[in-house]
């Protein structure tokens, strides 16, 4: 594998994030800039100048015409992809967590953290209704008394938002109510990431609790679990493939440091829950991992603010476990 | 004092009838009992100044007072010698009574009325040497991981380990095993308990407030404590000398500090235990638990001592008194015999390191040569098997990191020079008198040695800060097997057999990847064992073999013969692993595979929904829309390659 190594930001990743097409690969990090490149060369098409905090999410319509950003300056901005105009700025109480696109691109949600008294909210805008996005009044919010989301994704047709909370709760919201529709309490410490597979049929959660779990999304029926040793920050889904990237606690990156290079992203058979590989080079743990839609290469992000894309050797795609 | 002599007259209690006191009939006394008895009563000895053995011999014919005192100062009477006289026939009409003095303090004092001893149930812990018998010949360990909560006893099996027991709490602390395996040690506020048998029953519990430390004797007879909280003069509890099997408690001993634990040590044979403390070394010995001779050795300025591990020989050295040379001294027990005494010039520190059969001791020698600044290192080396045990010195020119004797053999290996430049040299003390240098290894990543307890494999590792390099070594001919790593690897534990290696990262010492990993001798990786904040394991040990020389022989000559067998087992149980694997990978295809189809058939089901939501756009597949993209070539800048156009001519 030769990977190319995208150096666009001066902080920690917190993001990365493909479009449909995969063409393009939108990287956030902990520095107020939003960074778009190419992912078959790693060139920067452009940046999202705008946020004055670190960025936690990022998203991008399924026509690659608008991209969304959330972040800790206390607002949820809409961009425009090809100019990088700042479209509209949602300004909020607290921090904004996750955000994303529903399948049709006309509704955006984010979830904003329990910060400073303020408790933490689900928002749903409909950008067809400018009345909404002028007056920053989302048509519907829902409050998470209990546990803070950490990561959420749209449902495969809009009817729902899948949110992972920080006490492992997997919890489906409906876009029209509000309430909750199915849950899942299969993780037992904080969801770090949730991704779906290309076809959004399915889900793949990355816990705190050193697991990784697929979901099929409709039902949240648990179906399979990836066990490590480390925290899992991120997974993400391919066809048969897993890959996992994580680390260990923040507060004991700095024991390990003399580990140079090492920290390595994880790849699992998704019906064997087998590890079958695994691929080094970062400088410290990885914060995210992403599948190229067509599933010939992958990114992670990681701590050392380096992002890194992946191409398969030919050797990936003939590789089969004994059966 | 528990004495437990006697048993002729211990064994009248069980028929029921109180035994006979009164005097023979023919007896005369002439001294009043009591005077008599208050008289020596007073001088009974006490028991820190070890015991004069008083011996009451009673029907001895003669004319005159039968009842006759015999104080024993002979140094060979023993408690054996007591028991054992006690009941002799002379003849027919007289029977040597003999018994000790001190138990007819404790005759005297029996109550008239007679009651009968409470019958204690008898305790069955079942076979305590059950882990032996397992038919694979499986080892087991202990490990305490959940950072203290949790204790598990697994059998190693090179394929996974097997739950044997696991228990929440077992231990506040720590566990330990006894030197033959018999028991587990557990650690609580209130003292040690001890277990063992197939289910791992409590057999013994020892009250020790505030224990922290403990030690056994090698023979598993008894057990030391030490607790930091309980001493006083007038008592002394820091040190408490158990009996294993009866629970009682033989001995408390006073204690400054536990900084070199075990303070007493033992002799292989567990016969004698010895500690040192300022210009003194006082030996005792069982069961009496007194001193013994009566008396310590007065050995002025003495640094440091160690039993040899063979025999009841006890080295110890001094340093340079004024115009005397420093010396090391081999004094053998209890003849107190001094068999080789070594001087030794311009020292600063020797450090002792027996062979494990005791068959030679080698004394680590810093010293500062006259004219010099600098400390340099010899090892000298004592034979102890040949006459008048011949020293040997071996020089060292860089300062020593590690040092280890072959186990079962007659090598040893020392980690030398300084980081990064550490240097692996290995020694043959040869039967001709010389000790060579077979091999050195230079620009090691180690700190620690470790041997195979049964000699000629070791592991040299860079334990904690060298981030736990490994390399597995064959001594035999001195190459190294296998190199590898296990990162932030705090310790390395060889099994009881020398076939496994484990390597482990203790909770204790780094709080991430805690796991242990299983390792072959040959440096083969079998398992990697992540639990959850795992602090410890520690192998079972086992109890020296029952094989005689000649059996052992025997095995080894037909080891062609049995590894058929083994191997043939072993292929049948990775075969079974293979096909299980097989299977199980199968069946969760096949689930997935369920699962799929019936994601994919909601799924297409579902595709108007989505056809509408885009506007009419197909976005199913990747290229669903071919009429819509554009192709663009897009050149990019590979290489560049300059060709100076005058060579080309």
């Amino acid at each position: 594998m030769r990977p190319i190594l995208l150096q666009g930001h001066e902080r920690s990743i917190t993001q990365i994030k493909y479009n449909r097409e995969g063409d393009l690969l939108f990287s956030v990090a902990k520095d107020p800039v939003a960074n778009a490149w190419y992912s078959v060369n790693g060139e920067r098409l452009g940046t999202y100048n705008g946020h004055t905090g670190a960025v936690w999410c990022v998203d991008a319509d399924w026509d690659t015409k608008n991209v969304l950003t959330g972040s800790a300056d206390n607002s949820c901005r809409l961009w425009d992809c090809e100019t990088g105009k700042q479209l509209a700025l949602l300004e909020t109480s607290s921090a904004v967590r996750t955000c994303g696109f529903d399948f049709s691109g006309n509704i955006i949600m984010f979830s904003t953290d329990k910060q400073m008294g303020y408790q933490c909210f689900l928002n749903y805008f409909d950008l067809r209704d400018p009345q909404q996005i002028e007056d920053n009044q989302p048509y519907l919010s829902v409050p998470c008394n209990e546990s803070k989301i950490t990561s959420a994704v749209w449902g495969p047709l809009g009817e729902f938002v899948i949110a992972g909370h920080e006490n492992g709760e997997i919890n489906q919201y409906s876009a029209k109510s509000g309430e909750i529709l199915k849950a899942a309490k299969e993780h037992t410490k904080q969801i770090n990431d949730i991704q779906t597979s290309v076809d959004l049929t399915m889900l793949i959660s990355a816990s705190k609790d050193c697991t990784a779990k697929m979901f099929d999304s409709t039902n949240l029926e648990h179906i399979k679990t990836f066990k490590t040793e480390r925290p899992v920050n991120s997974a993400a889904i391919s066809f048969s493939h897993v890959v996992m990237g994580g680390g260990q606690e923040a507060m004991e990156v700095t024991t390990t440091s003399t580990r140079i290079g090492k920290f390595e992203a994880r790849f699992f058979h998704a019906a064997y829950e087998e590890e079958f590989g695994r691929v080094k080079g970062h400088f410290g743990p990885i914060n995210c991992v992403a599948f190229h839609p067509d599933g010939k290469s992958y990114s992670s992000g990681g701590e050392d603010g380096y992002v890194r894309i992946h191409y398969f050797d030919p050797q990936y795609f003939d590789f089969e476990l004994e059966a | 004092m528990q004495n437990t002599v006697n048993m002729a007259a211990e064994s009248e209690f069980d028929e029921e009838e109180e035994p006979s006191f009164s005097d023979p009939e023919d007896f005369v006394a002439d001294i009043d009992d009591e005077e008599l008895l208050e008289d020596v009563l007073r001088e009974r000895p006490l028991e820190a100044d070890g015991i004069d053995l008083v011996v009451v011999v009673e029907n001895v014919p003669q004319v005159g007072p039968e009842l006759e005192f015999y104080i024993f100062s002979d140094k060979t009477i023993n408690y054996d010698s007591v028991k054992n006289a006690d009941g002799y026939k002379l003849d027919k009409q007289h029977t040597f009574r003999v018994n000790l003095f001190t138990d007819f303090d404790k005759y005297m004092n029996i109550s008239d009325q007679w009651e009968t001893p409470e019958k204690q149930p008898f305790k069955d812990f079942g076979n305590m040497r059950h882990w032996l018998e397992d038919p694979d010949c499986r080892d087991q360990y202990s490990v305490i991981y959940e950072s203290g909560e949790q204790t598990a006893i697994f059998s190693n099996d090179p394929k996974e380990p097997i739950l044997v027991e696991e228990r929440a709490c077992w231990t506040e602390t720590y566990v330990r095993w006894s030197p033959k395996g018999t028991y587990l040690a557990t650690f609580h506020q209130r003292g040690i308990a001890l277990w063992g048998g197939e289910k791992f029953k409590q057999i013994q519990r020892f009250s020790h407030q505030g224990v922290s430390l403990i030690d056994f004797s090698p023979c598993e007879r008894y057990v030391v404590t030490f607790s930091p909280l309980m001493d006083t003069k007038e008592d002394p509890q820091a040190i408490i000398i158990w009996d294993i099997l009866t629970g009682q408690k033989k001995r408390g001993f006073h204690c400054e500090s536990s900084a070199h634990w075990p303070i007493f040590k033992w002799s292989q044979d567990g016969k004698f235990f010895a500690r040192m403390t300022q210009d003194t070394l006082s030996i005792y010995e069982t069961p009496s638990m007194g001193l013994l001779d009566k008396k310590s050795l007065k050995i002025s300025g003495i640094k440091d001592f160690s039993w040899s591990p063979g025999d009841n020989i006890i080295t110890f050295w001094v340093p340079e008194d004024k115009d005397i040379p420093a010396r090391v001294t081999l004094m053998q027990f209890p003849s107190r015999l001094e068999i080789r005494v070594r001087n030794l010039f311009n020292v600063v520190d020797c450090k002792l390191h027996w062979q494990r059969q005791g068959d030679y001791l080698c004394v680590k020698v810093d010293r500062t040569p006259r004219g010099t600044q600098g400390v340099v290192t010899n090892f000298e080396i004592f034979r102890m098997r040949e006459k008048q045990v011949p020293v040997d010195v071996v020089e060292m020119k860089e300062s020593i990191i590690a040092f280890a004797w072959e186990p079962n053999g007659s090598k040893f290996a020392v980690l030398h020079g300084e980081s990064p430049r550490i240097n692996a040299s290995f020694y043959h003390v040869k039967s001709n008198g010389k000790i060579d240098l077979i091999k050195m290894f230079d620009k090691q990543q180690a700190n620690s040695i470790f041997w195979s307890p049964q000699g000629q494999f070791m592991v040299l590792a860079g334990l904690r800060s060298m981030n736990g390099a490994l390399a597995f070594v064959d001594t035999s001919d001195c190459t190294i097997m296998y190199i590898a790593e296990h990162y932030m690897a705090s310790d390395v534990e060889w099994d009881p057999t020398g076939r496994y290696v484990v390597t482990s990262v203790s909770w204790w010492s780094h709080k991430v990847d805690n796991a242990y990993w299983l390792w072959t001798f040959q440096g083969r990786l079998l398992q990697k064992n992540n639990k959850d904040r795992f602090c410890q394991l520690l192998w079972r040990p086992c109890p020296p073999t029952l094989l005689s020389q000649e059996q052992i022989k025997a095995i080894k000559k037909d080891l062609k013969k049995y590894s058929k067998i083994f191997e043939q087992k072993d292929r049948l149980s990775q075969s079974k692993a293979s096909k299980e694997l097989v299977d199980k990978r199968r069946l969760m295809m096949e689930e997935y595979r369920r699962y799929k189809d019936s994601a994919i058939q909601l799924y297409n089901q579902q595709r108007e929904l989505r056809l509408q939501l885009r506007g009419g756009v197909d976005t199913d597949e990747l290229d669903s829309n071919v009429e819509d993209w554009e192709e663009e070539t897009i050149e990019f800048f590979i290489s560049e390659e300059i060709i100076n156009l005058g060579d080309l001519e």
